[in-house]
């Protein structure tokens, strides 16, 4: 029988006392990935959980002395290129590929927060992007500093999120996040966010993708957002009271600049909840209430509440220009019955539906449509803990799968940074033959993939060789024209790789659930 | 209201990046004022240190 060799040769080495942030080392993995020769490239810092990811990943580690201040080079690959490869990830980390041409980042950086504060005393935020278990501990420096915090990290513990956030509310300070993503202040865009016009309307979100989405579909009604706060999406919860949703909503509220609040994420907390509801009802302006998936219904001005994240931009476009929120209302359910339509003319396919995301908000509201079209939808982030996927790499019946998970993001970029596992995913899906239809988001703006459409085109065209138009493949791009990315470019490039390409994540997974659901 | 929390709402942002290099840039390329922090994570094992100092002083 015939043995085959796996493993290929391989080097470690260990630089010392050498810290570099996640986002660099695994854009340089990347990199060095994709040279000739090399099989794996991995880089990051020596603490436990990622000695025990590169042993699971085959490198041998069991001599390896590394401290978590020390950064790790593994590559695997032919013994001819090792050296230069490991060369090579020091050549680009201290001087990026991507960052060649622009400001090669010679400028001074301090070492301390208080360093920091001389440079620029007048500073008014820090943005926090530092391993989940630092970041809690550099938030209370920067809050001791009188600091507004933005904290992009996750896997920051729950007792430290209200530590942090306590002590923030206190000052009178605001903490976005942690596990937030996205923030918009005064149009600019911080973290993952995209470039829209400022406004009558600013949002508070308990919700990443859900604050892009909003803020997207505001824009394209040709309605400008203010501020967009997010506050991650455990601030919602019990544990965490909605101390930040609720200190922003109030802000909001009693700023001038303000004419319309929206307040989005997935359901809080019963009290948390009747909190939020109560400041509402008390407002002398009107707030829309975007709860994903929500219970409550009905409009009773000034509180608006809606269940999904395109109609809760829609019901606040028209409450900004002064329009009549019933007939935008009616104007939505028509567009249910032109779905269906389109869906006949596209032609129903028979079979399951596959959902690969990159926004978790977005799947979550992705698998909400699903559900009450098509039944049950298994997901590694399910609706309900019975339909979670056993292996979240194998797709069962009707399965929409969020790729930003810590599963898929451990030791690797964001999907909405690295487009290759989607990519790939594709073929994978359409290799099932009872796969009908395949939908999936593009989430575009600063932060993210430079030419998302690009590489995920390239997975389609591969799966449709596979599967020709047995399957067809619905997704929708968030994002604006005045995005890097250009939103209208990405769905071009979408569209002439056959994907019918929808103006938002809602219409797209309606369509993707009534091709099939319109078979029989 | 905390005169941090004013400028911020009122003038915009103007940061302290600690971490990702890319959001710093982001921020710049939008006409934003931001110094980048050179954060390091604290010395493994200082808080151990310290404690066993204290017990061997006791």
């Amino acid at each position: 029988m015939m043995r085959l060799e796996v493993m290929g040769l391989q080097r470690l080495e260990v630089v010392e006392r050498t810290y570099y942030d996640s986002v660099t080392l695994m854009r340089v993995a990347k990199e060095i990935g994709g040279m000739e020769g090399v099989s794996s490239a991995s880089l990051s810092m020596g603490t436990d959980a990622n000695l025990r990811i590169l042993a699971a990943a085959g490198f041998d580690v069991s001599n390896l002395s590394a401290t978590p201040n020390d950064l790790i080079i593994a590559v695997m690959g032919e013994q001819d290129v090792l050296d230069l490869a490991v060369a090579k990830a020091k050549e680009y980390l201290s001087n990026p590929p991507w960052r060649q041409g622009q400001d090669g980042g010679e400028s001074y950086k301090p070492r301390s927060l208080d360093g920091a504060l001389t440079v620029m005393p007048e500073a008014n935020l820090a943005v926090i992007s530092v391993a989940g278990r630092y970041a809690g501990d550099v938030a209370m420096d920067c809050i001791a500093k009188d600091l507004n915090v933005m904290l992009y990290s996750d896997n920051v513990p729950l007792e430290k999120e209200i530590e942090v956030k306590r002590a923030a509310a206190e000052k009178g300070l605001l903490v976005m996040g942690p596990d937030c993503g996205t923030v918009v202040i005064r149009g600019v865009a911080i973290g993952m966010a995209n470039s829209c016009p400022t406004g009558p309307v600013s949002i508070v979100a308990a919700a990443g993708t859900g604050l892009q989405e909003v803020h997207v579909q505001l824009a394209r009604r040709g309605v400008g957002t203010l501020h967009g706060i997010g506050t991650g999406g455990r601030d919602v919860k019990s544990q965490v009271g909605g101390i930040m949703v609720e200190m922003a909503s109030r802000l909001l509220l009693e700023d001038h600049e303000v004419q319309v609040l929206v307040i989005v994420g997935k359901p809080p907390a019963p009290e948390v909840e009747e909190r939020i509801l109560h400041l509402a009802r008390g407002s002398s302006k009107p707030v829309v209430l975007g709860f994903v998936g929500g219970k409550a219904k009905g409009d009773q001005h000034p509180v608006y509440i809606c269940r999904e994240l395109e109609e809760t931009a829609a019901v606040a476009a028209a409450l900004a220009k002064g329009e009549d929120v019933p007939q935008v209302r009616a104007a939505m359910d028509a567009q249910v019955e032109e779905l269906k339509a389109l869906a006949k003319r596209i032609g129903p396919r028979k079979g399951y539906l596959r959902g690969l995301y990159s926004g978790g908000t977005l799947c979550y509201e992705a698998q909400l449509i699903a559900r009450d079209i098509l039944g049950p939808i298994h997901s590694n982030t399910p609706l309900e803990e019975h339909l979670k996927l056993e292996d979240s790499l194998r797709s069962v019946e009707h399965t929409i799968v969020d790729f930003g998970e810590d599963e898929f993001t451990q030791g690797r970029l964001h999907p909405m940074i690295d487009v290759s596992l989607r990519a790939s995913r594709f073929q994978e899906e359409v290799k099932d033959p009872e796969v009908g239809v395949v939908l999936f988001d593009v989430v575009i703006g600063y932060g993210c993939h430079p030419d998302p459409a690009t590489g995920l085109v390239e997975g389609i065209r591969k799966a449709k060789e596979i599967c020709g138009d047995r399957v067809v493949f619905v997704a929708s791009v968030c994002g604006t024209p005045d995005d890097v990315q250009d939103a209208d470019r990405q769905r071009r490039i979408l569209e002439e790789a056959g994907v019918v390409v929808m103006d938002s994540n809602a219409k797209a997974s309606r369509l993707a659930s009534f091709l099939l659901s319109l078979s029989e | 209201m905390n005169q941090k929390l004013r400028s911020l709402l009122k003038e915009g942002p103007r940061a302290v990046n600690i971490g990702v290099e890319q959001f710093a840039q982001d921020l710049a390329a939008q006409g934003v004022k931001v110094v980048q922090m050179d954060w390091r994570p604290p010395q493994a094992g200082s808080d151990l240190l310290s404690k066993l100092r204290k017990l061997k002083r006791q």
